[in-house]
């Protein structure tokens, strides 16, 4: 099997650094519609679909190399400004690149992407021979125009005629140029050597020129002359197949392989220790190195853990880098004038999290162009500029990830959510009555909650926000909302730097120990049995203003309490916060979590090892959340705190 | 033949491209394989470091390699060094400029460990003359 030209091997390699690469293009797309004349640019793009040819080329992807060919020479042709770049041009360019990235898609499954649409081919050609390419379309049930338009100019070094089929055969050019001139290579002679080159050449060049305007009239296509079809569908799929592999700067895996030696070395050292110590040599001096030996060993893990993380940790950006095309061909289908600024590209993540990351974020770009951002002629209405703005940044502030997504469009209105969420019937009036302003918000965290009266094909479908926070709090992070009417919304969103280690609060109750996330652990609070209060039935606290609900972690887990609970934990999930009541404290720790094998308690998220070999198991508090209020308690009432 | 223990410097922006034609020559023997992702880098190798042949793309950043050879040409310790150009510029005065600007061979991608050998032979040959 060697459908890839026998570089299957290369083929996961190719995959990720063109992706990477093809990334790059599509933002220097969306700048070069700011800055068309920009020839830095025009150069790089050029590049960078030669260089996706060129290793497409050898993976023989023939559809690959006859797109990237075509669009290729488009771009020389642009940056030798032999053409100039219109709306028209700009959006088969974008479909081309959309069609490339589907192919990616396609190879990251081992299969060979097929050729690609004729019409986009045709579009293609119309544009390199100067047409409109609507005007292609129109012509292409008539394939006379296309060749018609290329024959006046039928220069033989016309680039853009080179079919991908029948090509110049390259071994006679290179002979009639090294060949016939071997001068030419041994002393460099340049006023003799060109002199007879060119005309072998030329021979040989023509009658492989001849064919191409024919060759390059695609069969004519009824269907999808639009290139707004394969736009929509790269939108679908900027996130491409999942990386298996990953690159890592050898600077950090060698610090892991330093460490790992060091490890070694203190190892050894306890081994003889050991030996010693089980001889009976019990000494002062040999106490002393065991201690010394431990303490070297604590330090080195610890540094060992960090390097082994900082291995899987990859900048934000490479996940940022797809949206600014994605903002723009939403905005341009929707009418709208959209500029997506990025910061803190650099930020570092673990590479399964910017994995997971992407869809979520893919829906709050799409909801801020198309729910956000406002038309430009009701933008000018009240006093805004025409163009909006959408803000993508990242951050590290402390040991979270904070990831925020601002417009400064429409905002939203907190008494329209709550109309929309009774008219849905997901709350009921008297609920909605109590909700204050940023409760409202919340309510578009709810399943089947979409503001928008007409479902459009990009977002709206209301499937979007409740999938964008569960993806959020798998993550174990938080996606908060602040919005103010006529001046825009953020969504912040909380992550831990990774998943791989988990800080906890262990607690004990009923005499065992538990673990819980400290990422939801707000506060902690004495509990004064005379502070809790009955409202409907439950009990609750009042903390700061706040009402809150207590809910004792025997009770959630079912067990009959042994003691009455001492104190509180007061948690903060995404839109809930409540008292979690327990018997004692341990402490804060780092731990792994351990999946348990063939068995799932409700609200175990694992388990661990403490300190002195016991076993904690560690929560997971909106399983244990959910699985309690399936046994009774309203819905509502516990997803927003009242 | 030619000494498999040549040391060559493959020179191209795409790493890929650069494994590719690392696993050719291994094909074709030749394991003392070294690499540059551009011109700049490569010229710097080329003056510090000794090497037999070198294989460079024409499209790159920072520097071309059309402006590598042409500063590998001017540079008298290494004027001699053979000088495969890789590319799939599909043009014919790009073959003119490489060949004017003393290019050792020309070799247009893709192509198979086979044509590698015969454009490298060739080089062989013309050098031995």
């Amino acid at each position: 099997m060697s459908e890839f030209g026998g570089m299957e091997e290369l083929l996961q390699d190719f995959l990720m650094e063109s992706n990477d690469l093809l990334s790059d293009v599509d933002n220097k797309l969306v700048e070069l519609e700011k800055r068309p004349d920009d020839k830095a640019l025009l150069n790089d793009i050029f590049r960078g679909f030669h260089t996706i040819k060129g290793g497409a080329g050898f993976l023989n992807v023939t559809a690959m190399v006859t797109l990237c060919h075509r669009t290729e020479n488009l771009f020389d042709k642009l940056r030798n400004s032999e053409l100039s770049l219109s709306p028209e041009v700009m959006d088969v360019i974008l479909s081309a690149t959309g069609v490339v990235q589907d192919m990616f898609g396609t190879l990251g499954q081992g299969l060979m992407p097929q050729p690609c649409d004729p019409a986009l081919l045709a579009a293609l050609d119309a544009v390199l021979a100067g047409e409109s390419p609507s005007s292609a379309q129109a012509a292409a049930p008539a394939p006379a125009p296309a060749p018609a338009s290329a024959a006046p100019a039928p220069a033989p070094a016309q680039p853009a005629a080179a079919p991908a089929d029948g090509g110049p055969d390259w071994n006679a050019l290179h002979q009639s140029v090294t060949g016939s001139q071997p001068a030419a290579q041994a002393a460099p002679a340049p006023a003799a050597a060109p002199a007879p080159a060119p005309a072998p050449v030329a021979e040989v060049v023509a009658p492989a020129a001849v064919p191409a305007p024919v060759a390059a009239v695609p069969p004519p296509s009824p269907a999808k002359t639009q290139p707004t079809v394969a736009q929509a569908k790269a939108g679908g799929n900027v996130s491409g197949p999942q990386e298996n592999t990953i690159r890592i700067d050898t600077v950090r895996l060698d610090m892991v392989l330093n460490l790992s030696g060091e490890i070694g070395l203190t190892k050894n050292r306890l081994t003889t220790l050991r030996t010693e110590i089980l001889q009976g040599n019990h000494d002062t001096n040999t106490l002393r190195s065991l201690d010394e030996s431990i303490s070297q060993l604590d330090l080195l893990v610890g540094d060992l853990q960090n390097a082994v993380m900082k291995t899987r940790m990859q900048p934000i950006g490479r996940l940022f880098q797809k949206y600014p095309r994605l903002a723009r061909d939403l905005a341009r289908q929707l009418g709208k004038e959209v500029e997506l600024v990025l910061s803190g590209e650099e930020t570092e993540l673990d590479k399964t999290m910017i994995e997971d990351l992407n869809d979520p974020l893919v829906h709050l770009v799409r909801n801020a162009v198309d729910h956000g951002c406002e038309l430009p002629n009701e933008r000018i209405a009240i006093g805004k500029k025409p163009q909006s703005t959408v803000q993508l940044t990242a951050e590290q502030v402390g040991d979270h990830i904070l990831i925020e997504i601002t417009d400064d469009g429409r905002g939203m209105n907190a008494d329209s959510l709550r109309r929309k969420a009774i008219e849905k019937g997901l709350i009921d009036v008297e609920t909605a009555n109590s909700l204050d302003e940023k409760q409202c918000l919340q309510l578009i965290f709810l399943p089947g909650f979409s503001t928008k009266d007409q479902i459009s094909s990009v977002s709206g479908r209301g499937v979007g926000m409740d999938v964008v926070r569960t993806n959020i709090q798998k993550l174990n992070g938080r996606i908060d909302i602040s919005s103010v009417p006529g001046e825009g919304t953020r969504m912040s969103i909380s992550l831990p730097l990774t998943l791989a280690i988990l800080p906890v609060l262990v607690v004990r109750v009923c005499n065992q120990a538990f673990a819980v996330p400290l990422a939801m652990v707000r506060e902690i609070i004495t509990i004064d049995p005379d502070a809790i209060q009955e409202v409907s039935g439950k009990p609750t606290i009042v903390v700061r203003d706040e009402i809150l609900p207590l809910k004792t972690l025997a009770g959630l887990l079912g067990w009959e309490p042994t003691q009455k609970p001492c104190f509180g934990v007061l948690m903060q999930s995404a839109e809930k916060a409540f008292i979690l009541a327990i018997d004692s404290f341990i402490g804060r720790d780092d731990v792994v979590i351990k999946p348990l094998q063939n068995i799932r308690p409700k609200g175990v998220a694992g388990a661990t090892l403490s300190g002195d070999g016991s076993v904690v198991l560690v929560l997971d508090m909106e399983d244990l959340l959910s699985a309690n209020e399936a046994g009774g308690g309203t819905r509502m009432s516990e997803l927003i705190s009242i | 033949m030619a000494d498999k223990n040549m040391r060559f410097l493959v020179v191209d922006d795409f790493s890929t491209m650069r494994r590719i034609v690392r696993n050719l020559l291994k094909e074709l023997g030749f394991t003392n394989v070294d690499e540059a992702e551009d011109g700049q880098v490569a010229l710097h190798k080329l003056k510090t470091q000794h090497y037999d042949f070198v294989v460079s793309d024409w499209n790159m950043p920072n520097m071309t390699g059309i402006e590598l050879l042409k500063a590998v040409r001017s540079e008298p310790t290494l004027k001699g060094l053979p000088f495969m150009m890789i590319t799939a510029e599909a043009k014919r005065e790009n073959i003119i400029e490489a060949a004017m600007a003393g290019a050792s061979g020309y070799i247009v991608k893709p192509f198979t460990a086979a044509t590698l050998e015969e454009k490298m032979n060739k080089i062989f040959q013309t050098m031995n003359k």
